[in-house]
């Protein structure tokens, strides 16, 4: 054989091989974007905010949050882990707006950047829509924490002491975390720790249904009011939908 | 004349010292990711705000500096430039190296180190950071099996796997420029990363190796024509010039469209990250090796090249920090035209800053390269007796005539 033949067969082995390493990659990928609705039946989770009933100064939701799912609570922002946390925020152009309150946290998107970011399917997304991570499985890499474009993957740096919910586990250090929109509690067929605080307060900011049901409390929220997912134009499909924002 | 290869005798004291040397800086970088693995990475400079720190800067350094056989490969194996032959296994096994080194680096990272054997029974073909280590791992094959190849003398296997890597090269580089560049982040998303990486490797890579081969033949006493190295030196020129272009485009393109000038100033006149973009990337990493490599008067001289590849290995440093570090500092866009004004948790910008057992981690690993390359030099026939060009007319390449 030449060096012309040498080449050639060298070329053909090594894109040969590209075949057969992008192949599934390219069929993962088409079966990612071609999604199926699912069964009529099926539920698909998401929660509706009502910023104009949440009040500034309440606080009932983090608080259960935390005390529900053992989150790691230290006081120094660098670990703490908070699966929903409160902000103000205030509108900048034309004028500085009044304050007003929100909230962040995981959106459940239906299209979930963590979880094809996630190099060992750990974080994984049910077939109700919710996203959540395997610590048994998950290595720690963070890549999930890098694809999240809205910083609601938290990682639990320092192991945490407290284990307020004997019920449930506590997570060790090691591994991310973020809203799972209390799915054991959903699964129960409870409402999820904050939306139950936030009732329990009589502000009644939060709901979390249904939105495969048009006649869910949160269907008809959104049918009802502008309500809008955060950076929708992402192409995220986020299942946190604001009214008021 | 063929180039003959040989081992170092390992029987100074020089050698057995610097081996030792090498072993005490190894053992501190072993005990911080030990203790980091049991009490947890907040024992690291990063937070929530900035989960990716130096190990990663550093991972992705590594990477690029493997190119360094990429290009001498593609001259010899595929060019079939033989004066380059005697730098061709350093060249292989040192890529080698730094793609080991880039592999711990990253697992010196991980949170839950024990649960590893996931990334083997649960492969994500979506994930960049399920492909990126498939593309490593093989890369690490390839250079073992192409080392081989040359330590046989198996001329036929060595071409074919020069091709192989040369290919393999191009898809490892890509491929850590799309961990970054397929993120959905303000200053990370950009199709430009891929090959804005295969060029920032290049540069590295043919840098260090310029750096090593005189480092190399200089301990050793062994002869070396200089015109090896300018002819290095005018291709690390020309690489040096593609990844200014290519920095350029990108961070013009984000200045000039409004949607993205916040973050893009942010880089170029933000704080600490402007200084590395301007004093340590554009100034000293592009500019000062720019001139040097083209100025008739240094361009041929051994200690200019010197001066200027060191640069351009500190410039591709400072680069890669920029990479990783501000996409991470500047704050998500969550509420377009909104800003937050008080929150429980780290909004805004963020600051890094790597903690010392990170420090240690990152020295245990280039100690570990270190030990692992001078091993290497003393167990397999690495070091060429001399490399010289040889009588260009004897050359056994048929001459290419036109019509």
């Amino acid at each position: 054989m030449d060096r012309r033949g040498f080449l050639k067969t060298a070329g053909v082995l090594s894109a040969g091989a590209a075949c057969a390493y992008g192949l599934p990659l390219l069929t993962a990928c088409a079966s990612a974007t071609a999604e199926p609705e699912g069964p009529p039946g099926q539920r698909k989770w998401g929660m509706v905010i009502d910023l104009g009933r949440c009040r500034p100064d309440c606080t009932a939701c983090m608080d259960a949050c935390r005390r529900e799912n053992n989150v790691a609570f230290f006081g120094d922002t660098r670990w703490d882990v908070h699966l929903i946390r409160k902000v103000r925020v205030r509108r900048k152009y034309p004028h500085p707006s009044a304050e007003k309150p929100m909230l962040l946290l995981c959106n459940q998107c239906d299209r979930p950047p963590c979880v094809q970011a996630c190099p060992v399917k750990a974080t994984f997304q049910r077939e109700d829509g919710i996203v959540i991570v395997d610590q048994h499985r998950c290595i720690g890499c963070r890549y999930c924490m890098i694809a999240c474009p809205y910083d609601a993957r938290q990682f639990n740096f320092k192991e945490n002491t407290e284990w307020p919910n004997k019920d449930r586990p506590r997570s060790s250090h090691g591994v991310p975390q973020s809203c799972t929109f209390c799915v054991h509690r959903l699964d129960r067929g409870q409402q999820p720790a904050c939306v139950e605080a936030c009732k329990k307060a009589g502000a009644n900011a939060l709901a979390v249904g249904n939105l495969n049901d048009p006649a869910s409390e949160v269907s008809r929220l959104i049918a009802d009011h502008p309500a809008q997912g955060l950076r929708e134009d992402l192409g995220t499909r986020p299942k946190v939908f604001y009214i008021g924002l | 004349m063929e180039a003959t290869f040989e081992r170092i005798d390992g029987r100074s004291a020089r050698f057995w010292l610097l081996l030792g040397a090498l072993v005490a800086l190894i053992l501190p970088g072993v005990i911080s990711t030990y203790v980091m693995y049991e009490r947890g990475l907040y024992l690291s400079g990063m937070t929530n705000r900035i989960p990716w720190g130096l190990q990663i800067v550093l991972a992705v350094f590594y990477i690029g500096a493997s190119a360094g056989s990429l290009v001498i490969s593609s001259l010899y194996g595929i060019f079939g430039k033989k004066e380059y032959k005697p730098f061709a296994r350093i060249a292989v096994y040192l890529a080698l190296l730094f793609l080991v080194a880039a592999l711990l680096s990253i697992l010196t990272d991980l949170g839950r180190l024990d649960n590893l054997s996931s990334s083997f029974s649960h492969f994500n073909f979506l994930s960049m950071l399920s492909i990126n280590p498939f593309l490593y791992n093989m890369y690490i094959l390839i250079c073992i099996v192409y080392l081989w190849a040359m330590l046989r003398e198996k001329e036929r296997l060595v071409r074919i796997m020069a091709l192989v890597a040369v290919l393999w090269a191009i898809a490892v580089h890509s491929g850590t420029g799309a961990i970054f560049g397929f993120v959905p982040r303000e200053l990370y998303q950009s199709p430009l990363l891929p090959p804005s990486f295969i060029a920032a490797a290049l540069s590295s890579g043919t840098a260090l190796m310029i750096l090593v081969i005189l480092g190399l033949f200089r301990v050793t006493g062994r002869p070396l024509d200089g015109q090896l190295i300018v002819r290095l030196g005018r291709l690390l020129a020309v690489f040096v010039v593609v990844v200014a272009c290519l920095l350029f485009i990108e961070n013009a393109y984000r200045v000039y469209l409004a949607g993205s000038r916040e973050a893009g100033v942010f880089v170029l006149f933000g704080g600490f990250q402007s200084v590395i973009f301007w004093g340590g990337m554009a100034l000293l990493g592009t500019l000062v090796p720019a001139v040097i490599l083209f100025h008739a008067k240094t361009a041929g001289s051994i200690p200019w090249i010197v001066v200027a590849s060191a640069l351009v290995v500190f410039g591709v440093l400072c680069e890669r920090y920029l990479i990783v570090i501000p996409g991470q500092a500047h704050p998500a866009d969550l509420l377009p035209n909104m800003e937050i004004t008080s929150s429980i948790w780290q909004e805004g910008v963020a600051t890094y800053s790597a903690s010392l057992p990170e420090v240690l981690q990152a020295i245990g690993v280039v100690a570990l390269v270190g030990f692992l390359f001078v091993l290497g030099l003393w167990l397999f026939k690495l070091l060429p007796v001399e490399a010289r060009i040889y009588d260009e007319a004897a050359s056994a390449e048929p001459r290419v005539t036109v019509n």
